[in-house]
């Protein structure tokens, strides 16, 4: 030890009053971990819907009119469904105005009785000659055309390439699985021809507990791309107003729906965490007021001793820059820690898509709430420091008897 | 040397200025002790302070070794002090956190101390008879242990001149007697002016000079 230097100062009077250090330590932790929780969880489900809505790749989707909700539920939430109606529907949308591409799919909700796995799941079937949704992306991992015996499982299913799975007393070959999305209606999705629908429905009759009952020409969906020139809306009006006992669902409706719920939830969490910055910035600015009271004479006779009014207004900003620093560090590893624990929980019970940010974006938040942390306490020591610095020492060697 | 002319302090209080300190003149020479006696609120403290620039006068000077300390701006006094002036209170001035040697220390925390300046703490608490509380807290010094670190303290940044408001005040006969031996020997090693404010006529005795102050007017300066 040569000479004493101002931060070891600052690192000694936070030690003296242990309690009082911790407890504006977890303040700053607490105000911390819930704003870069909420954050990361807030980003993460906007990752989900950017990433989701681009796989969904279809600007309409048109269900039967009875099953508008259940088909929602679906898409946002991966919820297993299934609903039919007529082929025909397929043919009538493909006419109208400003329809450019169609393309059929089946949604087949498997029971425990037909499926080996007690994983929730859903079975989507489409039809490769039309379908310009869910082949771009499987061919990115497969490579070739999904065979009728073949499926493909998403990123949340617990099979690997090459394991067989069975449906409806019909096995089937696993030919890749796919990469997380976030949205469970494909990570939780086994995907399959509409050829291999129907011959596993047929099949079922003699091989499952309990066959699936599925007509042949049935579809669950038509999933429509507009015209350039045409908005989705637009599209969704005129499909509606010409095709009976239907529902045309806009992507941007299916999105929007979400994206209430976001905003409602961002609303909610940012009201939160800001009366608790309020808090946290009130109880650390009233408490460092409290320092600087009780250590007037301390700070008199440190201006005695030849410290100038900045090397005061540093000491107090120093220990709050420590103080802020240590709680923001432990409250970025405690919110990182319950959000990763508490994370599904919170998405099966809100049904949101959720799909953790990059490693580059995590690192970024990260120091977004370390920063924010600094700035807390740098606020809230301000006033005191900027008082303490400005007593005259006398003044405050008689006011601290 | 140090040379305080006419200078004048007053308080408002309930409307009306008490003048604590009023038109004294004084000078010390290098080297030389002096005491300032008088009863409580007799303007003994306001004095020293004036002197060691930790409260601004109304008026007058005070040019110690030839600076005019009042005519610096507040960073050159706070210098100026933690180069040239040490302070010794009655009151345990030591910060509890740290250990005997720490506090002895702390000064060079606000300005250049050149040198080996743990050594040089290290030579202090050995002169006033503490090396074995070398590390002590301050919590396990007693009063006298404690006012002799504070004295050590006090010469860290080799001052010319020290001031002490009651060096003796709440300690027994015996260390008092220690202390008054302890600024005769550092201010024969280090030819240190000592003003001492007492109200102990007997510690007061004991100086080259005494000046007495009364009701804030300071008599028997030379």
């Amino acid at each position: 030890m040569k000479k004493i230097k101002i931060s070891w100062l600052a690192l000694k009077n936070l030690k003296r009053k242990f309690i009082r250090t911790f407890v504006l330590l977890l303040l700053v932790a607490v105000v911390t971990g819930t704003l870069l929780s909420a954050t990361i969880f807030i980003s993460g489900m906007q990752n989900a819907l950017r990433i989701g809505t681009y796989r969904l790749g279809a600007d309409v989707l048109v269900v039967p009119e009875k099953n508008e909700s259940q088909a929602k539920a679906a898409l946002l939430s991966g919820e297993p469904t299934s609903f039919y109606m007529d082929g025909d529907v397929y043919d009538k949308v493909k006419d109208v105005e400003g329809v450019k591409r169609a393309s059929t799919q089946l949604f087949i909700k498997p029971t425990s009785f037909t499926c080996c796995y007690n994983v929730e799941t859903f079975l989507v079937a489409f039809d490769p000659s039309t379908d310009f949704t869910v082949t771009p992306w499987l061919q990115k991992k497969l490579k070739k055309p999904l065979a009728d015996d073949e499926v493909i499982a998403g990123s949340a299913m617990p099979l690997m390439t090459d394991d067989i799975i069975p449906f409806f007393g019909t096995p089937f070959n696993v030919a890749g699985t796919l990469e997380p999305t976030g949205m469970k209606f494909f990570d939780q999705s086994i995907f399959m021809t509409m050829q291999a629908a129907f011959e596993m429905a047929e099949k079922s009759k003699g091989r499952s507990v309990q066959p699936l009952e599925l007509e042949k020409g049935k579809i669950s969906a038509v999933l429509v791309q507009v015209e350039d020139g045409f908005t989705p809306e637009r599209v969704a009006i005129r499909i509606e107003h010409q095709i009976e006992g239907i529902k045309a669902i806009a992507s941007d409706e299916v999105t929007s729906t979400v994206r209430r719920q976001l905003a409602g939830l961002l609303k909610g969490i940012l009201l939160i965490s800001a009366i608790l910055w309020i808090l946290a910035l009130l109880m650390t600015g009233f408490s460092f007021y409290m320092i600087v009271n009780e250590r007037q004479r301390e700070l008199g006779l440190l201006r005695a001793m030849g410290a100038t009014k900045t090397h005061v207004f540093r000491l107090i900003i120093t220990e709050a820059v420590i103080l802020s620093l240590a709680g923001g560090i432990a409250g970025i590893v405690a919110g990182g820690g319950l959000l990763s624990v508490s994370k599904a929980v919170i998405t099966r019970n809100l049904k949101l898509p959720y799909l953790l940010p990059s490693l580059p974006v995590l690192t970024e938040l990260a120091a977004g709430a370390l920063i924010f942390a600094v700035i807390t306490g740098l606020l809230a020591s301000l006033l005191p420091a900027v008082f303490a610095s400005s007593m005259e020492p006398y003044d405050a060697i008689r006011k601290g008897e | 040397m140090i040379e305080v002319s006419d200078i004048v302090k007053s308080y408002s209080i309930g409307g009306q200025a008490l003048k604590a300190v009023d038109h004294a003149s004084f000078t010390v020479q290098q080297g030389e002790i002096i005491s300032v006696i008088g009863h409580s609120g007799s303007g003994k403290t306001t004095l020293l302070s004036l002197v060691g620039g930790l409260t601004k006068p109304d008026s007058g000077k005070v040019i110690v070794d030839g600076t005019d300390i009042w005519s610096l701006d507040d960073n050159s006094r706070s210098h100026f002090r933690n180069r040239n002036m040490s302070f010794i209170y009655q009151f345990s001035s030591l910060i509890p956190t740290l250990t005997s040697l720490e506090n002895i220390l702390l000064p060079t925390a606000f300005g250049d101390f050149p040198g080996d300046v743990r050594a040089y703490a290290e030579e202090l608490i050995e002169r006033v008879g503490l090396k074995e509380k070398t590390n002590a807290y301050p919590s396990h010094l007693s009063g006298g242990q404690q006012r002799r670190i504070a004295i050590a303290r006090a010469f860290i940044n080799r001052p010319s001149v020290v001031l002490a408001d009651e060096p003796t005040g709440d300690l027994d006969e015996e260390t008092e007697q220690d202390i008054i031996r302890l600024f005769s020997e550092m201010n024969g090693a280090l030819k240190t002016t000592f003003i001492i404010v007492t109200h102990n006529k007997e510690i007061a005795g004991q100086a080259a000079r005494q000046l007495r102050m009364s009701n804030g007017i300071l008599t028997g300066a030379a």
